[in-house]
């Protein structure tokens, strides 16, 4: 029962509504009951749990329709995010760049952010950057190779990152288009034109 | 980043054979996802731990994004639970019958 509260918050990044999610937290609870006779003693409960958990959304509230390979924003460069924003902590006094963070993404901008990706990459997204699982878990509980869950987790985060830039952008924190961060690889004053990647992706 | 942006993620980073002499800013940063999530062999793990010693800009990369992971996972985490939740809980494993044939609470 101590993981009622996790499995809840992830139910509800999943399923994004309260009156689901706790559907989905008692399915959950109800299987694993029934099937507790196949837990093996030390193993991860947790992993088993949230298997059942995922395994539940996929066959009950999963999206029905075979959506096309969810390509989405496929077109975003890497460090997006970091090179529009990066720097911005240093600009805004001396809290910890965590703090800075904490304060420019509301919550709900972030789960949102976090919702919005399509089901393949938020499960992979949620296991591992809020639940902390490892990639092999992760390949368990989905049942996919360790290959794609690292597909899935670069291309998922990749957009959960664009998405949260636009959410920034959209509450006036950047100036849209000028690239704050400088990364060693890029030659300083190279403008890395976010808008034609904005465009095409909204397309 | 000149030429990594349109290639397949590196899903073979434990198989690249990378020591202190060979990581450069764009190795580190190729591996920087694999790096955070502890999957990296030992040997390129160390490698890019070397690099990030002497590179502050690879360093701030690392923890910009080490810490958007921090504030994504606190985030997510956020959401009161119904009241009435764990006991609708409870209630259901008072009726119900395990595999095993156990019927009743855990």
């Amino acid at each position: 029962m101590q993981y009622a509260p996790q499995l809840y918050s992830a139910a509800m990044r999943l399923t994004r509504n309260t009156a689901d999610a706790e559907d989905l937290v008692q399915d959950t609870y109800l299987r694993a009951w029934r099937s507790f006779n196949t837990f093996q003693e030390g193993t991860n409960l947790r992993a088993w749990l949230y298997r059942i958990l995922t395994n539940s959304f996929i066959n009950k509230y999963r999206a029905k329709q075979r959506r096309p390979d969810e390509t989405g924003m496929d077109n975003i460069e890497d460090l997006y995010l970091y090179k529009r924003i990066g720097s911005l902590g240093s600009t805004l006094g001396d809290r910890s760049a965590e703090d800075t963070m904490l304060d420019m993404f509301t919550d709900d901008e972030v789960k949102d952010a976090l919702e919005q990706l399509p089901e393949n990459f938020r499960l992979a997204v949620l296991l591992a950057d809020v639940e902390g699982f490892a990639y092999k878990e992760i390949a368990e509980i989905l049942e996919i190779p360790v290959g794609t869950v690292m597909s899935r987790l670069h291309r998922g985060r990749k957009q959960m990152h664009k998405l949260l830039y636009d959410f920034a952008s959209e509450r006036g924190l950047i100036s849209a288009s000028v690239p704050t961060a400088e990364t060693p690889s890029a030659p300083a004053g190279i403008p890395d034109d976010p808008i034609s990647t904005t465009e095409a992706e909204h397309a | 980043m000149p030429d990594s942006d349109d290639e397949p993620h590196a899903s073979d980073a434990n198989t690249r054979d990378l020591t202190c002499t060979e990581v450069d800013c764009n190795d580190a940063l190729r591996e920087l996802e694999v790096f955070l999530d502890g999957e990296l062999a030992d040997h390129t793990r160390q490698a890019i731990h070397t690099h990030l010693d002497g590179c502050p800009h690879c360093l701030e990369a690392f923890d910009f994004h080490a810490e958007l992971r921090t504030v994504i996972a606190a985030k997510c985490r956020k959401d009161d639970m119904p009241k009435g939740l764990l006991r609708k809980i409870e209630l259901c494993f008072g009726n119900v019958e395990r595999d095993d044939g156990v019927v009743g609470s855990p």
